[in-house]
């Protein structure tokens, strides 16, 4: 009786110890992301989340699945907040309302994934290459943008390769909101547009004021 | 019978010497003076992430923490800083100079982030624990009739963090202290595995927490 039970017991505990040891990674990314502190322009946009993009699943390797569709849709509403006054999410371009926005279709080119075996360092490295095609709201394009993002996370001793993969991934997220904050206005192409539009929003404004002054004078 | 006696505290010895870090701890500050600290006043703990082969631990961070909780600083948690002030403390984003933090808070919204919290001070880290050498090997068997180690195995390790403390208000840099703290362990496989371990980063932790307590004095 004893021998069955220490041999059920060892069997457990081999099991634990393979499963602890197992070099797949599947990862689902289910954290919040922090508003972000910035003033946006009085621009609008209207961006486009494809069911490809809201759904992708990521497949770096045959052993890593990483699911980031959901939370990269909430970073990047979060990030366009930063940087547009007015915003309209809509999932195909049928869909948008707006008048004059800037119409935003990200895409994910790549997902590339490094660990402690493939690069001899003490870190688990996760890169996300993104596409934004950018595009008036006529339909001609301003620009297509290369946007990478990249996040990293140290090895650490009886830590799981999923845990480790989800925080550098959460990380390569956030990195690409700071990317987005920092350099979208940066693109010549989108300053140009943003110098266009705001010369001709102040435009419409100044002829709406005249014909308000022509009513009131006698 | 007297040598047995004689081996025994002498084998204690050696394993205690060889489970013993050596630290060494450099300080730079403009003044002696401690650095006056409200009672409202925080400090905050940050880690840089920016290098591409290694990142400041926030186990690390955390101890550091701890220590200057001790001495009644106030310590906000790290996360909730670089949340609250996302995007721009992110590796991609953070200041690494003074100047860079200068224009960072010159943005009405950050500023008011950071006086919201009442953070006065940050302290960034940067460095990291890695082990240098190793040698020796150690093997373990387990058969039906039982299972055991035996070999003998070493590995060196060293840590080395850096921190520098800004002043939020001033836009200055209060001082700066480095910590090198090096030891080797040792596993003796002797039927069971016996470790003796050196606690290197432990060390450094202590020791850069202890002297960071004494950069700042509370005053009440």
């Amino acid at each position: 009786m004893l021998t069955i039970k220490m041999k059920t017991f060892a069997a457990i505990i081999s099991l634990v110890i393979l499963s602890g040891c197992s070099s797949s990674a599947s990862v689902q990314l289910t954290n919040e992301f922090p508003q972000v502190l910035a003033k946006p322009k009085a621009l609008s946009a209207a961006v486009v989340f494809e069911p490809s993009f809201a759904t992708y699943v990521a497949k770096p390797n045959a052993k890593t699945v990483i699911d980031i569709g959901a939370a990269q849709v909430r970073l990047l509403r979060n990030a366009f907040a930063g940087l547009f006054s007015t915003l309209e999410f809509v999932a195909s371009r049928e869909e948008i309302t707006a008048d004059n926005a800037m119409v935003i279709i990200p895409s994910v080119r790549e997902v590339q994934v490094s660990t402690p075996s493939d690069n001899y360092l003490n870190v688990f490295e996760v890169w996300i290459k993104y596409n934004l095609d950018l595009e008036t709201a006529e339909g001609e394009s301003i620009d297509s943008w290369f946007m990478p993002a990249y996040g990293k996370t140290p090895d650490a001793f009886m830590a799981s390769k999923s845990a480790a993969i989800e925080e550098a991934a959460i990380i390569a997220l956030r990195d690409a909101g700071a990317k987005l904050m920092l350099d979208f206005y940066r693109i010549p192409a989108v300053n140009n547009w943003a110098a266009e539009e705001q010369k001709r929003a102040r435009q419409q404004q100044n002829s709406i004021q005249q014909a308000q002054n022509a009513e009131v004078s006698p | 019978m007297k040598s047995s006696t004689k081996l025994i505290p002498l084998l204690f010895s050696v394993a205690l010497v060889g489970c013993s870090a050596t630290t060494t701890i450099d300080e730079y500050r403009p003044t002696g003076e401690a650095i006056e600290l409200d009672a409202n006043e925080r400090v905050v703990v940050l880690g840089r992430r920016d290098a591409g082969h290694y990142e400041t631990d926030r186990e690390f961070i955390g101890c550091i923490g701890d220590k200057m909780r001790s001495a009644d600083i106030q310590v906000l948690p790290e996360q909730e800083f670089i949340d609250a002030i996302y995007p721009w403390f992110e590796p991609r984003t953070a200041p690494k100079g003074l100047p860079r933090l200068k224009r960072l808070m010159q943005d009405a919204s950050v500023k008011t982030q950071v006086d919201k919290r009442n953070v006065r001070y940050l302290v960034w880290l940067d460095g990291s624990t890695e082990t240098l050498d190793s040698g020796g090997s150690i093997s373990c068997a387990i058969g039906p009739g039982g299972g055991g180690c035996f070999g003998f195995a070493q590995w060196d390790k060293v840590s080395v963090y850096e921190a520098i403390v800004w002043d939020l208000n001033e836009l200055t840099e209060k001082g700066r202290l480095r910590v090198d703290s090096e030891g080797t362990s040792y596993l003796i496989g002797a039927v069971a595995p016996i470790p003796f371990l050196t606690p290197v980063k432990s060390d450094a932790c202590s020791s850069m927490g202890n002297q960071l307590k004494n950069f700042f004095s509370v005053t009440q």
